[in-house]
């Protein structure tokens, strides 16, 4: 017999696989797209893909077609790339994968119509490799989620894994162990993976020899289904006992491990893949964030010579001159601008849905390591936050819903005792806030904060919940004696009022009850560094206050104006103002801030301290502004009430004002 | 007679490697679509020779090599990678993962006759 074999007999085979594998390519990339489009990744179809590719490149390889092995070849390396880089092919990528398919396809069609197949057009071989180069400063691998399996897993499956416990799933390790007998019911390892895969996602399976019979051999299956587990076994033909669900280690695994941080609360966060694929779809594009800082910037400062502009206006005005068609100008630039703000804060907004997902996956951990039994629910419906925002608050959120899992919520036992359900609810709903603000909420049902251990350890008594607020947020204050593996030493609270108050300019409120549950509020603004002011006049100095954080302002009685004279070392006294029928407490600001009083307060501004209104005299309104906060960093300076600096167009900074914050010197709470 | 197990995702490459194998006579082939099959066609089966390729879902070449290689059994068992794959870096490490063989796609048919010759001496039949 002759050694010679011709593979060209194998060249309508070839067509044919070839066909079926460009068709499987093709709903893959699509598959993909589509979920890309959802914000998801799909990092089975890229490995699937990855697989087609490779074979199509081996089969042409075989039977000689050499323009598929090239096009193969390079969208195979692009592939393996997104695969190695956690599973998510971005936009682009896709985009010239169908391409590149599309090419494979033609040059299919033409070896099977005995033509032989065009040459690979460079610039289909360029763009493959610009895609490439594109992703190759993908997202980095996911971290690793279950130790026992993590070295087996790839980058995509991992991804996989972490997203699928993420979105509430299950994950389970299945052995199946083969034997003749097995085998001669038709019950191989193949029926069993078509069996699993048809109850859920097959992620892995892992040969491992096993001591003795049947056949010295078993199979570990790594397997993502919410079926049960009586069922899994049975799909399995195997027993209970060899369907184990997976149990994840108590702490969500992140960049660094917890333990060696002085930082827990920001140690412990999975982290949020600042560049992770922003996974859109085909109409949109993916920007970076520091782009749309910068646009942010360049507004700015329009802003800012825009105040200039009118100043001169002001100036031209009250020297005669004729400014109408000029402000008619000024007013629509007005409306552009403030236009154009609101698109570019469009352009950063990100779904707080979105920026909610590391918690279920946290929730189900910590939940796990302190043996309790928690359900999570999010509730944010389509509310949006600035990314600057939301890259800031997760991590006050994370705080709190990390204390409510592991001090609120009570073990199984301990509810049922108290006639409550074994399994404890930790809520967080987010809801928008008359379009300048969203109230994020962490909510619990569980044993309420104990009033009396916080009096003991703070030293003195606990009223309201607002006092036991502001003992809770004191630096180092902790309720626990032995800190938790997962909370820490209490350095969490005041980073949370932190982050609520001083850096997003926002509220922290509480509210408690024994027995029954905490409910935490945060109340911050949509977006940082514009914002809208009133910008006022007080003792011959300018100052603004956000819009937002002002009820109204009203014209100050003529008996109000002027301040009685007080003596040294008085409180700052405190006259009540009616407000529609209301009486609210009137300061003067001039006097809370002890600077000199001007010709006499001409308007009040309400606003609220701790949710109750009150009044603040100023000398008189500068006008509606939209301004640039910037923060004041250096701790030396920080003071409270006082938010941040901001240029009017003057040149010289003007404070930004938090009235609600503005410390009266501890002479007397206006209530 | 010995048996060969052929193991590959792609239904054409087994039958284009069995092809150029046929010339060999006094074999018989059996196929395995992934690795998993091959795993538990090894362990339920004696073979004298495996044609293992690399890329396969679940569980890929060089985990099956890690297995046979871990059964007393199967210790001596001949394995020749037949992988697209063909760097000098794959090649490292599925020799030291403890495969015999090493044979780039795309090969041509006497390649792999000599491959397999080389790995499993088998007596040519009469012709």
């Amino acid at each position: 017999m002759s050694d010679r074999v011709d593979l060209q007999e194998f060249v309508g085979a070839f067509v044919a696989e070839a066909d079926e594998l460009v068709g499987s390519a093709n709903s893959l990339l699509l598959e993909i797209e589509t979920a890309n489009a959802a914000g998801a990744s799909r990092p089975r179809a890229v490995r699937d893909l990855f697989r087609a590719l490779h074979t199509l490149k081996g089969l042409a390889g075989m039977i000689g077609v050499e323009p598929i092995v090239e096009i193969a070849h390079v969208l195979e390396s692009l592939v393996r790339t997104a695969d190695r880089a956690g599973g998510s092919l971005r936009r682009a990528a896709v985009d010239v994968c169908l391409q590149g398919v599309a090419a494979i396809g033609e040059r299919v069609r033409a070896v099977a119509e005995h033509r032989g197949p065009a040459a690979v057009p460079p610039a289909l071989l360029e763009a493959i490799a610009a895609a490439l180069a594109g992703d190759e400063r993908g997202p980095s691998p996911p971290a690793p989620i279950v130790a026992a399996w993590d070295a087996k897993l790839g980058a995509g499956e991992r991804q996989q894994l972490g997203a699928a416990l993420q979105d509430g799933g299950h994950a389970w390790t299945v052995t199946f162990a083969p034997g003749e007998e097995l085998a001669a019911r038709g019950i191989t390892i193949a029926t069993v993976r078509a069996a699993l895969g048809a109850l859920g996602d097959i992620l892995k399976v892992l040969p491992r020899a096993t001591p003795g019979p049947p056949a010295g051999l078993a199979f570990d299956i790594l397997l993502v289904s919410d079926a049960a587990a009586a069922v899994i076994a049975d799909a399995a033909a195997t027993s209970l006992e060899r369907v184990v669900e997976l149990r994840l280690p108590g702490v969500v695994a992140g960049p660094a491990p917890a333990a060696a941080s002085a930082e827990p609360l920001l140690a412990d966060i999975p982290e949020l893949e600042d560049d992770a694929p922003v996974t859109l779809g085909r109409s949109l594009v993916r920007v970076e964030l520091a782009r749309l800082d910068d646009l942010q910037e360049q507004l700015s400062l329009l802003i800012v010579s825009r105040f200039r502009l009118d100043r001169e206006l002001a100036a031209h005005a009250a020297a005669g001159h004729d400014v109408r068609k000029l402000r008619e100008i000024a007013a629509l630039q007005g409306r552009q601008l403030r236009d154009l703000r609101r698109a570019i804060l469009r352009a950063r907004m990100v779904r707080v849905a979105e920026v909610l997902e590391p918690l279920p996956l946290l929730v189900r951990s910590l939940a796990r390591a302190a043996q309790k039994e928690v359900r999570l629910e999010l509730d944010a419906r389509d509310a949006e936050l600035d990314k600057a925002v939301a890259d800031r608050l997760l991590p006050a959120l994370v705080h709190l819903v990390r204390n409510a899992v592991d001090h609120a919520i009570e073990l199984p036992e301990e509810r049922v005792a108290r006639g409550k359900s074994r399994t404890g609810t930790v809520r967080v709903r987010c809801a928008a806030l008359g379009g300048t603000h969203v109230e994020l909420a962490v909510e619990d049902d569980g044993r309420g904060i104990d009033r009396a251990a916080i009096a003991r350890r703070a030293g003195h008594a606990i009223g309201d919940d607002r006092d036991l607020l502001a003992a809770l947020v004191q630096p180092g204050f902790s309720t626990r004696d032995i800190a938790t593996r997962t909370s820490g030493r209490g350095l969490g609270m005041d980073i949370v009022k932190r982050i609520a108050t001083e850096i997003l300019g926002g509220e922290l409120a509480l509210v408690t009850a024994p027995g029954v549950g905490t409910v935490f509020t945060l109340r911050v603004p949509l977006t940082i560094s514009v914002i809208e002011v009133f910008a006022f006049e007080c003792g011959a100095q300018a100052f603004v206050v956000p819009v937002a954080a002002v009820d109204e302002i009203i014209e100050l009685p003529a008996d109000l104006a002027t301040e009685p004279p007080r003596r040294r070392g008085e409180r700052v006294p405190v006259r009540m103002l009616d407000c529609r029928g209301h009486a609210v407490p009137l300061l003067s600001l001039g006097t809370v801030l002890a600077i000199d009083p001007g010709d006499g307060a001409r308007k009040a501004i309400v606003t609220r301290r701790a949710g109750e209104p009150v009044a603040f005299a100023v000398d008189r309104m500068l006008g509606r502004h939209e301004v640039v906060v910037r923060p004041i960093d250096d701790p030396l300076v920080r003071v409270p009430g006082i938010s941040g600096a901001t240029d009017l167009g003057t040149g010289r900074p003007t404070l930004v004002l938090d009235l609600g914050a503005l410390d009266l010197s501890g002479r007397e709470r206006p209530n | 007679m010995k048996r060969l197990l052929i193991v590959d995702d792609s239904k054409l490459m087994r039958d284009m490697v069995a092809a150029c194998l046929r010339p060999l006579g006094a074999v018989t082939f059996e196929f395995a679509g992934t690795g998993l099959e091959a795993i538990e066609r090894l362990a339920l089966a004696g073979f004298d020779l495996v044609v293992l390729d690399l890329n396969m879902p679940d569980v890929g070449g060089i985990e099956v090599v890690e297995f046979v290689r871990s059964q007393d059994r199967m210790r001596a068992l001949p394995i020749l990678i037949v992988t697209t794959r063909g760097d000098d870096e794959s090649k490292a490490r599925v020799l030291a993962a403890g495969a015999s063989g090493f044979l780039p796609k795309p090969f041509a048919p006497a390649q792999i006759i000599a491959e397999v010759r080389r790995l499993l001496p088998v007596e040519r039949a009469a012709t």
